[in-house]
């Protein structure tokens, strides 16, 4: 960990964090180690959650819906007015990649703990950033658009190279997707496709791009300061995947070797360099089973694995990210970031993954956070809080760090079993059979592996010792059951309750 | 050799979507829970340090219980699980005929996004009775067999848990 920064000469001696749950958590938590002042906006919804409770001072907002009060830029601003922060920061989801929101605080005279509004806005659509990133010379996935030029579409198409995707124009939803591996057969392929199209959608037009089979989620993080210096932090992997949305993140990478992941990690600072790009960003990339990777988009702001990165750089992301917005240069170069063994985080949601994931709601009746060696907890579930429907499921974020994969994996399995949260269906149960799967333990993942390995959402059969074990805890704790049999006579229970 | 119960009564819990049948016994040193499997005796007890240990079948497990009306959650070998006590009237009320088939029920919690039908209509088998939205994922919710709509419960926008009673069918009886 770096030394303590003297935040004494800084723009902003007070931050409000415009966001909930256990992101707010987390950056309160290193706005008040520095000895800054943090505020933080609340719906009425978040009254009794840990944030509020942290907060040096904790404002309410409304709106027609808790999440619509997040969203609410010009009540957040009001907010940090009122609060006299010099700062915001956005957390992520929420305003954190809202271009028109940095610029209102900047208008207001505050601090966005974030990047330029011109990067959110360039990296924010992904058109845009995809022919900025191939521009500077970066590797984008091979890809033809027949609407650029429709009489050269089957040419081009033919020069993306197979295994190629033709996708109608107009698509969604996997309609009308054909997946080509000889070229022999394309330009039937694309008629077929067209047909389909104009079947579906109405609308013929297609475009081509190279398909990637079971593909690797890998990230790199990024840090850049407002004097042009941009570092990488190594990279995460986070092919793990249900319903598209990540559920373990690793790092390192096992599917790098030394080589590669300075190639990828090299890229992804090339990406932010060329941007000018200021404060902690991720280049998100898609990694194919020959080492191939191409440019997927960026994130302009803080990610909820961020987690992974401190474990194994004993960085503080929070603590650079308000350092750099403070106008503070990174004062490190490249060679000065080394990692140390495994990080792994596991996203606990309230959810049934064998009813496809979906997400469920209930009190946290008991809650234990696991003891031990080298683990981390960051949540904004409190015991005798409550999950609502109101907002994302996601109850905790245990991250464990280990001195090699091996000893991160059993850390994490061991952890998930200590783990007790009880009035709320979690998927805890599911990422203990997911960290013990073989093809996981072997880093053999992609992220379509929980879809191709559906029995590890399924719920295993109850053996019978567990079923008796589980009936007796419960009819010794249900009242009016266990009040009935302690009050049968000694002699009838002398006789006990079976007669032939 | 045919089994009787006297004295005690049979109670059942719902664990997972099974149903099942014990019955507890006080005895002079503790409790006899009795399954379909036989008889063991069990406790519960708290050390000194707050910890709570099951006893049954000569093994002793760390446990922790959390009760919310009739729900027990019990956390047992690293892994928590959710039993219901079922009420006896309401056993009996369930098992009346065909009364789970006139109630529409939320699968998940969420918001209502359209409400095609409404009270009075007429409906088939199948049907779309309502569309729902659940993490950015919308889900159709469509008619258990043919019938009359007889109350709606939520209006397109409002959320709700899941199990919400969602939509009625006038009862065929």
């Amino acid at each position: 960990m770096k030394p303590i920064p003297d935040t004494r000469h800084w723009p902003f001696q007070s931050v409000l964090v415009a966001n909930r749950g256990e992101i707010a958590v987390r950056v309160l938590r290193t706005v008040q180690r520095l000895g800054l002042r943090g505020c933080v906006v609340h719906h009425a919804a978040d009254r009794d959650t840990l944030a509020v409770q942290m907060a040096d001072e904790a404002i309410e907002i409304t709106g027609a819906t808790p999440v619509a009060a997040y969203l609410d830029g010009a009540q957040i601003l009001a907010a940090a007015q009122r609060c006299g922060a010099g700062a915001i920061h956005p957390g992520y989801g929420f305003l954190s990649e809202n271009a028109a929101f940095c610029n209102a605080v900047a208008a207001a005279g505050l601090v966005f703990i974030g990047p330029t509004p011109e990067q959110i806005q360039l990296m924010g659509d992904k058109v845009r950033a995809r022919n900025f990133v191939e521009r500077g010379g970066f590797p984008v996935a091979p890809s033809a658009i027949e609407d650029d030029d429709p009489a050269t579409f089957n040419a081009r198409a033919r020069s993306v190279g197979t295994p190629l995707l033709i996708k109608p124009s107009a698509g969604g939803g996997g309609k009308g997707m054909r997946i080509v591996r000889d070229l022999a057969v394309l330009d039937a392929e694309i008629e077929r496709a067209r047909s389909e199209g104009q079947r579906y959608f109405g609308d013929g037009r297609l475009y081509v791009e190279r398909y990637i089979e079971n593909p690797r989620h890998i990230e790199v993080q990024v840090l850049g300061d407002a004097h042009g210096s941009v570092v990488h932090v190594f990279e995460r992997e986070c092919s793990v995947q249900r319903r598209f949305q990540k559920i373990v993140e690793e790092s390192p990478s096992p599917a790098l070797d030394a080589a590669l992941r300075t190639r990828i990690c090299e890229t992804a600072a090339g990406i932010a360099r060329s941007a000018g790009y200021r404060n902690a960003g991720t280049v998100e990339f898609i990694f194919g089973t020959s080492g191939e990777f191409y440019f997927l988009e960026m994130n302009t702001r803080l990610q909820v694995e961020h987690p992974v990165t401190e474990a194994i750089t004993g960085l503080d992301l929070v603590q650079e990210q308000l350092r750099i917005a403070a106008g503070e240069p990174l004062g490190y170069a490249q060679d000065a970031l080394t990692t140390q063994g495994h990080g792994i985080e596991l996203r606990i949601y309230a959810e049934d993954p064998a009813r496809g994931y979906t997400p469920t709601t209930g009190p946290v009746l008991r809650l234990r956070v696991p003891p031990g060696e080298g683990l981390r907890w960051d949540s904004g579930v409190l015991e005798g809080g409550e999950v609502t429907a109101a907002f994302d499921p996601m109850i905790a974020k245990l991250i464990v760090h280990g001195a090699d994969r091996t000893q991160a994996i059993a850390r994490a399995e061991r952890a998930l079993a200590d783990t007790v949260l009880l009035g709320c269906k979690t998927n805890i149960a599911f990422l203990r059979r997911l960290v013990q799967h073989p093809a996981f333990i072997a880093g053999d993942v992609h992220t379509g592996f929980l879809d191709a390995n559906p029995q590890i959402a399924a719920e295993p059969a109850l053996t019978a010792g567990t079923q008796r074990a589980l009936l007796a805890a419960a009819a010794l704790s249900t009242r009016p059951l266990r009040d009935a049999a302690d009050a049968v006579p000694a002699l009838h229970a002398a006789i006990g309750p079976w007669s032939n | 050799m045919t089994t009787t119960l006297i004295a005690t009564r049979q109670h059942h819990f719902r664990l997972g979507e099974d149903e099942q049948a014990i019955a507890l016994v006080r005895t002079a040193d503790g409790h006899l829970l009795h399954t379909a499997d036989g008889a063991s005796a069990v406790s519960v007890e708290r050390d000194a340090q707050g910890r709570e240990w099951l006893r049954i079948d000569g093994r002793r497990h760390e446990v922790f219980i959390a009760t919310r009306g009739d729900e027990v959650f019990v956390h047992l070998d690293g892994e928590a699980h959710a039993l219901r006590y079922q009420h006896p009237l309401q056993r009996l009320a369930a098992s009346g005929a065909g009364s789970a088939e006139d109630s529409v029920r939320a699968p998940m919690p969420g918001s209502l996004v359209s409400l095609p039908v409404a009270v009075g209509d007429a409906v088939q088998r199948g049907q779309v009775l309502l569309v729902m939205e659940s993490m950015k994922m919308e889900t159709t919710i469509t008619a258990p067999r043919d019938g009359v709509v007889h109350s709606v419960h939520y209006a397109v926008g409002q959320s709700f848990d899941r199990d919400a009673l969602l939509l009625e069918l006038e009862s065929n009886a």
